[in-house]
C-alpha cells in the first residue's frame, strides 16, 4: 500500500485475467441448476421442469458411482505421490552431479515430454503398448506371452499413473532443483568438514532444505485428488477398462454430452466440484499451518 | 482503497456480462418470426428455384480419410453444392463439421444442449426426439405435403408407414427421414475366397466350418509370407458396436452379428416371445450361448486379439492380415478399395454364413428410416431442404462420384428398401442378356439407369464369376465400387432368409434416462466376456442386473407400446 500509483497497475494487468475468470468459471457456474431440472435446452435453464433431487437419488442408486468416484481417487493419489516423490529423489542425484553441462542438458530433455498433448502422447503409449509394440516384442525376447494390455483392467491404473508421472516428472522437478539452489552452501561445507558422507549430507542438509517446499506442494496438491487427468485417460480407455479406469470426468462426458443426461452429468459433476472445494479449502488450511503460505 | 476499486471494476463487469448474456437468450426467444408465409403464395414447385438466393445454413460429417475432393473444393463448396446453388438458389454453408461417427455425434448433441442450431442438420432417432421434445424444430407437416417430390412421396409409402410414423409426433411431421435400403440392415460374411481356394477350403456353411476355417486362416499362412500373423475374424473398433442394436440398426461393419444370428440370438432387439409378449434380444438364453462359442473362438485366437480395442478396424483388412469379416453389402465403397490397392489379388466375397443348426440364416433387419433431416424452429424456407432432397433422388444418377456424394449438403439415403437387391438382379439379367435396358422403365430405381449404362466399364467376361481378377477397378474406382458392392455384396440377397424385426425401432420413456447406463452395462459385460476378462457366468449376472436397473420397467412400456 505504499505507492498506490504502483499498485494500480497490477491491478490492471490483472483485469484480463478476471474477464477470463468470469466468462470461463464464473458465469457458467450458475448451469448446477441442471442438476436440479429435467434440463430440457429448448426451454433453458429458467423454464425447464425442477424436480428436486432425484438426479441425486438415481445418481447414488447406479454402481457406477462408487465405482467412477474410487477410480478417480485412486488414481490421483497415485498420481500425486509419484508426482511428488520421483521428482524429488531425481532432483536431489541431478543435483549431485558434478557435470555442469550434463545436468543441464538431462534437466531439459526429461521435462520435454510435459510439452507433448496426450492426444499424441496417447496414440503413441496404444501403439507402444499394443499386441505387436514393442513392449510385447521385448517380453517376447525373454519368453514371456504376449500381453494385451488395453484390455487388462487390472494393469490400467498403473499404465496411466506410470505414464503421467514420466511426463511431469521432469517439469516438477524443476521446482524442486530452484529450491536446491535456496539452500546455503556454507551447510554443506560445514557438514563436510564435521565429516558427513554424501548419503549424510543428503539426509542431513538436502531433505530437510527441502522440507517446506515438499510439505507446500504436497498440500496444494489435495486440491487435485479428484482430477485423474481427462484427457489422458479419455484417449486411452474403451469399454473394457470401465471399471478400473472410468473416472468422474469421463463418466460425465459419456453421459453429459454423448447420451445427453444432462441432469445427472450435472449431478455427479456438482458432487465432484463441492468435494474438489472441501479439498482445497483444507488444503489451504494445512499449506498456511505448516508451510505458511497464504494467500489472503 | 485499492481493494474497493477492484471490486467496483468486478460489479460493473457483471452487471455488464449479465446484461450481454440476458440479451443473447432474449434474442433466441424472440427469434421466431411467422412461419413459412411464403409457401401458400407462390405455386408449390418441388424443383422450383428461388427467385433470390436464400442462405442454408447446415452442421456437415465429413469422413477424415476422405481425399476426393479436387483441389479448391471444400466440404461447404463443392460439385454438390454448386449444383444445389445453380438448380435451387441455395446457398449452402456449413456453419460447423465434424468428423464422422461419434464426433458428429457430438457436435449435434451440443448444438441441441446449447440451443443453437444451424437452420438444418442430419440427425439420429435420439437426437430427433431430443430436439422434438426440446421445440427446437419446424413442423414439415405442410411443406412435405407441398414440396416433396412424387419420388420421395413414393419410397415413404413402400415402408408401409414404418418411416412416417417415426417423424411424426402428435401428428405433426417434425423430420424428412432417410429411406435406406434393406440390405443396409443385413450383416454378411465377407471372406478372402483366394485364401480358401489356396487352403483348399470352401466358404464355411455351419458354425464348425467357420471355426475350421478360421484355425486353417491362423494357422496355415494363408498370405504366404512365412510369418503367423494372420488373423482369422475380424473385430470392430475401439467404441463401435459388437453387433447393431434396435437403436442403431443398420451398417455396422466389423461386428460379429452373423454369429449370434446362427445362434438365433439378436441382441440388442426387442423380439417377441412364444406368448407375443415382448423380450430384450439381449438377456435371452441363446446369447448366453453365442458368448460363450465366441470366447472360445477368442481364447484360440480365432477372433481379432485387439477387438473392441483396435482404433481403426479397417486396419487388418486394409493390409491383408484379415481373412473374414462380417460387414452390410457396401464394402465396395471402402475398405476394400483400398485392401485391392495394397494386393489386387485380394478376393473379397460376401455370402449369407453361417447357417444356424436349422439351416437357416438368421439376419436382424434394420428399421428403413435411421438418419432423419430436420429444420429449425423459425427457419423461414423449411422448404429448402426438402426441395434439396427432390433434386438429389431426381438427379443421384448424374453425379459424378468419385467425390462421394456424401458431400451433397443434407444427403440422406432416399430409394425404395430394395434397390440393392433389385439392382443386382438387373445387372446379373443384363450381364447374362437375359433382359435388355429398356426393361427396366421404374425411375424410382434412380440410379439402375446409369448401372446398366457402366456395368461393362469394370466387370470383364466371363460375366457370370465375380472374383477378383475378373474386374477391371482401374478403369473407374467410382463405378466399380457400386458394381462390386451390388454384384458381389448385394445378389447373396436374393436368396431366401429368415428377417428378424425388432418390435420397436426407437425409446421408450424410461428408455431415454436409464438407457445409457444398462447400454454400457451390456456393452461392458459382453466384450469382457467374450475376451475372457470375466467368467461366462457373469452374464446371468447382467440379466439379473438388466432388470433391475430399469430393464423390467422399459419391457413394460414396450408392451404397452405393442398394443
Amino acid at each position: 500500500m505504499r505507492n498506490r500509483a504502483f499498485t494500480k497497475h497490477y491491478y490492471i494487468m490483472l483485469l484480463p485475467g478476471f474477464v477470463w475468470l468470469f466468462l470461463i468459471s464464473i458465469i457458467p457456474i450458475f448451469g448446477v441448476v441442471i442438476a436440479f431440472q429435467d434440463f430440457n435446452p429448448g426451454q433453458g435453464f429458467f423454464k425447464s421442469e425442477w424436480i428436486g433431487l432425484e438426479n441425486f437419488r438415481y445418481m447414488f442408486s447406479l454402481n457406477d458411482t462408487r465405482t467412477i468416484f474410487f477410480n478417480t481417487i485412486f488414481i490421483a493419489v497415485m498420481k500425486i505421490v509419484g508426482n511428488l516423490m520421483i521428482p524429488l529423489v531425481f532432483a536431489i542425484m541431478l543435483n549431485e552431479l558434478r557435470l555442469m553441462a550434463a545436468k543441464r542438458w538431462i534437466q531439459t530433455i526429461v521435462y520435454l515430454p510435459h510439452f507433448l498433448s496426450w492426444v499424441i502422447l496417447s496414440g503413441i503409449l496404444l501403439d507402444i503398448f499394443s499386441y505387436t509394440g514393442p513392449v510385447n516384442v521385448l517380453l517376447h525376447t525373454f519368453g514371456i506371452d504376449p500381453v494385451l494390455f488395453f484390455a487388462r483392467a487390472d494393469l490400467f491404473p498403473f499404465i496411466v499413473v506410470g505414464s503421467d508421472v514420466w511426463k511431469e516428472f521432469g517439469f516438477n522437478t524443476i521446482i524442486y532443483l530452484a529450491a536446491l539452489t535456496g539452500i546455503n552452501p556454507s551447510l554443506y561445507e560445514a557438514a563436510s568438514i564435521d565429516g558427513a558422507t554424501r548419503l549424510r549430507r543428503i539426509w542431513h542438509v538436502t531433505l530437510p532444505g527441502l522440507r517446506a517446499t515438499i510439505v507446500l506442494l504436497s498440500v496444494l496438491s489435495l486440491g487435485n485428488v479428484l482430477n485423474a487427468g481427462f484427457d489422458q485417460i479419455f484417449n486411452l480407455y474403451n469399454p473394457l477398462l470401465y471399471s478400473t479406469g472410468d473416472i468422474i470426468d469421463t463418466w460425465v462426458y459419456r453421459e453429459g454430452l454423448l447420451n445427453m443426461q444432462y441432469g445427472l452429468a450435472t449431478a455427479v459433476g456438482l458432487l465432484k466440484s463441492i468435494v474438489s472445494f472441501i479439498m482445497i479449502i483444507v488444503s489451504y488450511m494445512l499449506a498456511s499451518k505448516f508451510a505458511n503460505y497464504r494467500i489472503f | 482503497m485499492s481493494k474497493k476499486y477492484v471490486f467496483t471494476v468486478m460489479a460493473a463487469l457483471l452487471v455488464l456480462l449479465s446484461a450481454c448474456s440476458n440479451k443473447g437468450s432474449e434474442g433466441n426467444v424472440a427469434n421466431t418470426p411467422p412461419a413459412s408465409t411464403n409457401g401458400g403464395a407462390e405455386i408449390a414447385d418441388p424443383f422450383g428455384k428461388y427467385e433470390e438466393t436464400i442462405t442454408l445454413t447446415y452442421g456437415k460429417e465429413v469422413d477424415p480419410t476422405d481425399k476426393s475432393l479436387p483441389a479448391g473444393d471444400t466440404p461447404e463448396d463443392n460439385q454438390y453444392s454448386r449444383y444445389v446453388k445453380e438448380n435451387l438458389n441455395i446457398d449452402t454453408k456449413v456453419s460447423w463439421q465434424a468428423a464422422t461417427g461419434t464426433n458428429y455425434n457430438q457436435k449435434v448433441n451440443l448444438a441441441v444442449s446449447s440451443n443453437d442450431l444451424p437452420d438444418a442438420l442430419v440427425v439420429k432417432d435420439t437426437q430427433l426426439r431430443a430436439m422434438v421434445k426440446a421445440g427446437q424444430l419446424e413442423d414439415l407437416t405442410e411443406a412435405f405435403e407441398q414440396y416433396a417430390s412424387p419420388a420421395i412421396k413414393n419410397f415413404m409409402e413402400k415402408t408401409n408407414g414404418v418411416s412416417n410414423e417415426a417423424v411424426t409426433f402428435d401428428g405433426k411431421m417434425y423430420a424428412i427421414p432417410s429411406i435406406q435400403v434393406q440390405s443396409d440392415g443385413v450383416h454378411q460374411m465377407w471372406i478372402r475366397k483366394d485364401w480358401l481356394d489356396k487352403l483348399g477350403l470352401e466358404p464355411p456353411k455351419t458354425m464348425d466350418d467357420l471355426e475350421k476355417v478360421a484355425k486353417a486362416f491362423v494357422e496355415q499362412d494363408p498370405d504366404g509370407n512365412g510369418q503367423k500373423d494372420t488373423i482369422a475374424i475380424a473385430g470392430q473398433q475401439n467404441g463401435a458396436r459388437l453387433y447393431a442394436n434396435a437403436l442403431e440398426s443398420t451398417n455396422n461393419t466389423f461386428g460379429l452379428d452373423p454369429i449370434f444370428g446362427a445362434y438365433k440370438s439378436h441382441p440388442g432387439y426387442w423380439l417377441k416371445d412364444d406368448a407375443g409378449n415382448p423380450v430384450y434380444g439381449s438377456i435371452l438364453p441363446e446369447t448366453k450361448e453365442a458368448l460363450a462359442k465366441l470366447r472360445d473362438l477368442y481364447a484360440n485366437g480365432l477372433i481379432d486379439k485387439e477387438i473392441g480395442i483396435r482404433k481403426s478396424a479397417y486396419e487388418p483388412v486394409v493390409n491383408g492380415k484379415a481373412g473374414i469379416f462380417f460387414a452390410p453389402w457396401w464394402m465396395g465403397y471402402g475398405p476394400l478399395p483400398d485392401a485391392i490397392k495394397n494386393d489386387p489379388q485380394a478376393n473379397w466375397q460376401a455370402y449369407l454364413l453361417p447357417l444356424d443348426a436349422d439351416g437357416q440364416f438368421n439376419a436382424h433387419m434394420g428399421a428403413p428410416s435411421t438418419l432423419f433431416v430436420v429444420v429449425r424452429k423459425g427457419y423461414e424456407h423449411p422448404e429448402a431442404a426438402i426441395k434439396m432432397l427432390n433434386l438429389l433422388v431426381r438427379d443421384e444418377s448424374k453425379f459424378d462420384i468419385s467425390v462421394p456424394v456424401g458431400h451433397y449438403p443434407l444427403r440422406v439415403p432416399m430409394s425404395y428398401t430394395d434397390e440393392s437387391e433389385y439392382s443386382a438382379k438387373a445387372l446379373q439379367d443384363i450381364l447374362a442378356g437375359t433382359k435388355k435396358p429398356e426393361d427396366y422403365t421404374d425411375p424410382g430405381y434412380k440410379l439402375l439407369a446409369a448401372d446398366i449404362q457402366n456395368v461393362k466399364k469394370v466387370k470383364k467376361e466371363p460375366y457370370d464369376n465375380m472374383d477378383i481378377q475378373y474386374w477391371d477397378p482401374q478403369a473407374d474406382t467410382g463405378v466399380w465400387s457400386r458394381m462390386y458392392s451390388l454384384l458381389v455384396g448385394s445378389s447373396a440377397l436374393q436368396q431366401d432368409y429368415n428377417k428378424v424385426y425388432s418390435v420397436l425401432y426407437s425409446q421408450t420413456k424410461t428408455m431415454e434416462s436409464r438407457w445409457s447406463n444398462l447400454k454400457k452395462l451390456e456393452d461392458e459385460t459382453f466384450l469382457k466376456i467374450i475376451m475372457g476378462a470375466a467368467p461366462i457366468d457373469d452374464f446371468d449376472k447382467f440379466v439379473s442386473d438388466w432388470k433391475n436397473q430399469g430393464g423390467d420397467k422399459i419391457t413394460e412400456e414396450v408392451k404397452d407400446y405393442m398394443k
